[in-house]
């Protein structure tokens, strides 16, 4: 896996509605702009060999950098491959899609649910939204939240942005019933 | 219990001069609401290969935007600022520096910096000029990062998620060239039209390669020269 850069991007809210959110909410994003491994053979029928190469490899590296920026426990997470423009969304879904990827940080934050994804092609600078949703339990309503990402100079053409997102704590004032209050 | 600078700038930021002021209903509201700061946003990136070859020094870059309301939206022109800025631009600088310094490893790590200030469209440049340009954000900010040049700058008036590219020099000696550099800083859903997103930047080395020669190896280069080119 050739990594071109990381990025760290860590949010705090201290204030939403106009009142103070105590403790401050937290969520972090860690990216590794990374060569596509498919880059450059044209069309490819196997991605199996390249997402075995890639997919844990790219999932060790960036699990336990995530839950170090964010700096308390995760209860929230999610995940996102952005393609460059020369790439297929499959070879971004290959390399996210897949236990490889994802057990890291499932096993580094205690957590037992899919995460939520976005894949998305587009140029250098493209904005995008990682989802996130609550680590054991996809159904609890106060951690659905979202986070936007943009990483000026990347993804180059050739290359796939893989991201990871974690949450401390729900939305900040989130107040809405819970599912099971619905009929 | 001690309290923190985050605390300070929720609850109190600008609260005695606008009392006194009796500035707009709106203003008064907002204090009162403590939101004098709304959010913090850390961007930092680490190059590890740049077309295709290692740095010979890793270097991260940091920026660290926080979001504040602008104690001077509504006031003309002639306003005289220093009051909110005495007031607001220390803890600010305070702030961000450290989040930098932790950020990066250290104040000793961190070789060059730089500061913005991006201010929604009811405030005037002169607002974000008032927070970041005055000796209670700068001298500060050079304290905390142990540096002695003058720090660059950039500012803008947008609407909330524009970017700002925040110019860096080495904080030491300004004219290193190796050191010229710059990094993004973006709040998707800041500066609202009445705040302020207030930026400080640094990073721990040069650019990638640096290869464009330094004052002390520049040739002496004229008028003459571009005539010697164009002969």
């Amino acid at each position: 896996m050739n990594v071109r850069k990381i990025i760290t991007i860590v949010e705090e809210i201290l204030t939403e509605g106009g009142r103070p959110v105590s403790p401050a909410a937290r969520v972090a994003i860690v990216a590794a702009v990374i060569e596509n491994p498919w880059s450059g053979q044209g069309y490819v029928e196997d991605l199996g060999p390249g997402i075995d190469q890639t997919a844990s490899a790219a999932g060790a590296l960036l699990a336990p950098k995530v839950l170090e920026a964010l700096g308390a426990p995760a209860e929230a997470y999610g995940k996102a491959a952005i393609v460059g423009l020369n790439g297929e969304i499959e070879h971004g879904s290959g390399l996210i899609h897949t236990l490889k990827f994802g057990d890291h940080f499932r096993k580094a934050a205690n957590a037992t649910t899919l995460l939520p994804a976005v894949e998305k092609r587009g140029p250098a600078g493209i904005v995008f939204d990682i989802p996130l949703k609550h680590i054991t339990d996809a159904t609890i309503r106060s951690h659905h939240q979202t986070v936007e990402v943009r990483i000026a100079d990347a993804p180059h053409p050739n290359e796939i942005v893989i991201a990871l997102a974690a949450a401390a704590q729900g939305r900040p004032q989130q107040r809405l019933a819970p599912l099971t209050t619905e009929q | 219990m001690k309290t923190t600078i985050e605390d300070r700038l929720l609850l109190t930021v600008v609260r005695p001069v606008i009392t006194v002021r009796c500035m707009q209903q709106r203003n008064r509201k907002r204090i009162e609401a403590g939101i004098g700061i709304r959010k913090l946003s850390l961007y930092r990136e680490e190059t590890v290969l740049e077309l295709g070859k290692a740095p010979a020094s890793p270097v991260s870059r940091a920026s660290v935007a926080a979001v504040v309301a602008n104690p001077w939206v509504g006031t003309g022109v002639t306003t005289d600022l220093s009051a909110e800025v005495g007031e607001v631009a220390p803890l600010l600088a305070k702030l961000l520096t450290d989040r930098l310094i932790d950020a990066l490893g250290g104040a000793d790590r961190i070789e060059a910096f730089g500061k913005a200030a991006i201010v929604g469209t009811a405030g005037e440049i002169e607002h974000g000029g008032a927070l970041i340009h005055t000796p209670y954000f700068g001298n500060l900010m050079r304290e905390f990062l142990q540096g002695e040049s003058i720090i660059c700058f950039a500012d803008t008036r947008a609407e909330a998620g524009e970017e700002l590219i925040v110019p860096m020099w080495h904080k030491e000696h300004a004219a290193t060239r190796s050191h010229y550099q710059t990094v993004s800083a973006r709040v998707p859903d800041a500066p609202r039209a009445d705040e302020i997103v207030v930026i400080a930047a640094a990073s721990t080395g040069p650019r990638p390669h640096p290869r464009i020669g330094d004052r002390a190896t520049d040739p002496a280069i004229t008028a003459q020269t571009l005539e010697a080119v164009l002969s």
